[in-house]
């Protein structure tokens, strides 16, 4: 029983293809230096291939389906897919391998319009239909005001994740399970976003799905700025309000971020508090990480960090730390294999201990 | 006076949270169990979904025997540690558990 419940729930660790934010201030200053998206992730533009087929060990081309096949002007194709296989201690060692993702992305426009939707496949639902498996996770007009630059007025509206934070891929992260940024967390809404040299600016208002069964129950809004204090540091600031019948949650915290270029090593910090307010109760939580990343070689790249997560700052003991590390290695432009781990101590480590190690394959269409 | 407001900042009280069915399901269970690849509403694994109030007093019903507490689906896999299967639950979210099925599982 234990194998099957562990590849059910390990999939709470996997997570959709996001940017790679460790390349931020050392290789480009914004999520929009890469990809279409002003949230990063997903597509990449013309600047993004060409980071994709530096920074590999073997190169070759970055383009879709290695350059097979060529999408009219107006059409933008791509697509991720990632497989898992490792051990979990929740206290009890298990091991497990699983799917994490297969998602195509498209965007079609010309003129800075566009239309943008990720689809694939996620897990079964128990006792639903067959075709609960093909979803799309996003889907909405964007309208960008200088399709040439990464810089300037983004608008969208439709489905999507709301810029909020470091926006970092490990889900499991406390400031992204707990912090307001959890796994398939995409609302419908609408968003401005403003992204220039020095500062950007992200406001979204989101209601939650009301067709499809979602992660996101609430209604509310998020905002993000991000202000570069010159090339290589930056501060930012987050809010996030959602509220629905039985709860209403309120996000509030600062990110920063160092790239020390004598070292080639890049600090991003995160610090959240959370104030979560029941019918009857209410509990403030704090969410914290701190991650260091430094490329070793061509392709290489090594992450170690650090999380606390506080349950509820009004009970003693009642709080987790992490130290994560995680080794990615860039084989080629479509290629990458990542091996995470993680050692979780719960009340300083008076509670009970966890952690994983899971060696990851991605593939990028 | 930072080791003071650290130590504030991770709580010093003994655990005073109340043991009812809104606490068990949105501050305990909702964040360990009900994440959208398990217990959610999205995937509904084995039928439960803990990440809304009216799911979690559904699947509880199931799983929980009021004023039982060693006789309860519920605990029994936690203690276990087959569940939750990602991550440690915390000593203090089980006791809390325990104290609300054997007070009588208010709110099922």
């Amino acid at each position: 029983m234990r194998a099957g419940l562990i590849l059910v729930v390990l999939a709470a660790l996997g997570h959709a293809a996001h940017a790679y934010p460790q390349y931020q201030l050392s290789r480009d200053q914004t999520c929009t230096g890469c990809h279409v998206s002003p949230a990063g992730g997903g597509l990449l533009v013309e600047n993004g291939f060409a980071v994709a087929e530096s920074n590999t060990s073997f190169g070759g081309s970055s383009n879709f389906l290695h350059g097979a096949v060529e999408p009219p002007s107006w059409l933008q194709l791509g697509g991720d897919a990632r497989l898992a296989a490792g051990s979990v201690d929740n206290g009890a060692m298990g091991g497990a391998a699983y799917p994490m993702q297969a998602e195509i992305y498209a965007a079609a426009g010309a003129r800075g319009i566009t239309v943008n939707v990720t689809g694939g496949l996620r897990s079964p639902q128990d006792g639903g239909s067959a075709l609960h498996v093909l979803w799309s996770r996003e889907h909405y007009l964007m309208w960008r005001q200088d399709p040439s630059s990464p810089f300037g007025m983004y608008v969208r509206a439709g489905r999507f994740m709301p810029v909020y934070g470091l926006r970092l891929a490990e889900h499991a992260i406390y400031t992204e399970r707990y912090g307001g940024l959890p796994l398939f967390g995409e609302a419908y809404g609408a968003a401005v976003e403003y992204v220039a040299a020095g500062f950007e600016l992200h406001a979204t208002g989101f209601v939650h799905d009301p067709i499809a069964t979602a992660v996101e129950h609430g209604d509310g809004g998020a905002v993000y700025v991000e202000a570069r204090l010159g090339p290589h540091a930056a501060v930012g600031a987050e809010a996030k309000y959602s509220t629905r019948t039985e709860q209403t949650s309120t996000y509030g915290g600062l990110t920063g971020k160092l790239y020390l270029e004598g070292a080639d090593l890049l600090f991003q910090a995160e610090a959240e508090i959370i104030h979560n307010a029941l019918t009857a109760t209410s509990a403030n939580q704090l969410a914290g990480y701190l991650l260091a990343s430094r490329p070793l070689a061509d392709g290489w790249l090594l992450d170690v960090g650090v999380g606390h997560f506080t349950q509820d700052t009004a009970v003693a003991g009642l709080y987790r730390d992490s130290l994560d590390a995680n080794l990615h290695w860039f084989a080629t432009p479509h290629v990458e294999l990542l091996a995470t781990t993680r050692l979780e101590l719960l009340d300083h480590g008076a509670g009970p201990t966890g952690g994983y190690a899971l060696a990851q394959l991605h593939y990028r269409l | 006076m930072l080791g003071s407001l650290l130590g504030a900042a991770c709580g010093t009280s003994p655990d005073d949270r109340p043991a009812t069915l809104e606490v068990v399901s949105l501050a305990v269970l909702a964040p360990t169990c009900g994440t959208v690849a398990c217990h959610s509403s999205t995937t509904n694994v084995e039928g439960y979904a803990f990440d809304t109030l009216d799911g979690a007093r559904a699947a509880l019903r199931r799983l929980v025997r009021a004023g039982a507490p060693e006789q309860s689906k519920l605990l029994e896999v936690i203690t276990s540690r087959q569940m939750p299967p990602d991550a440690p639950m915390a000593d203090q979210d089980v006791a809390l558990i325990e104290q609300w099925i054997a007070g009588g599982a208010e709110g099922l």
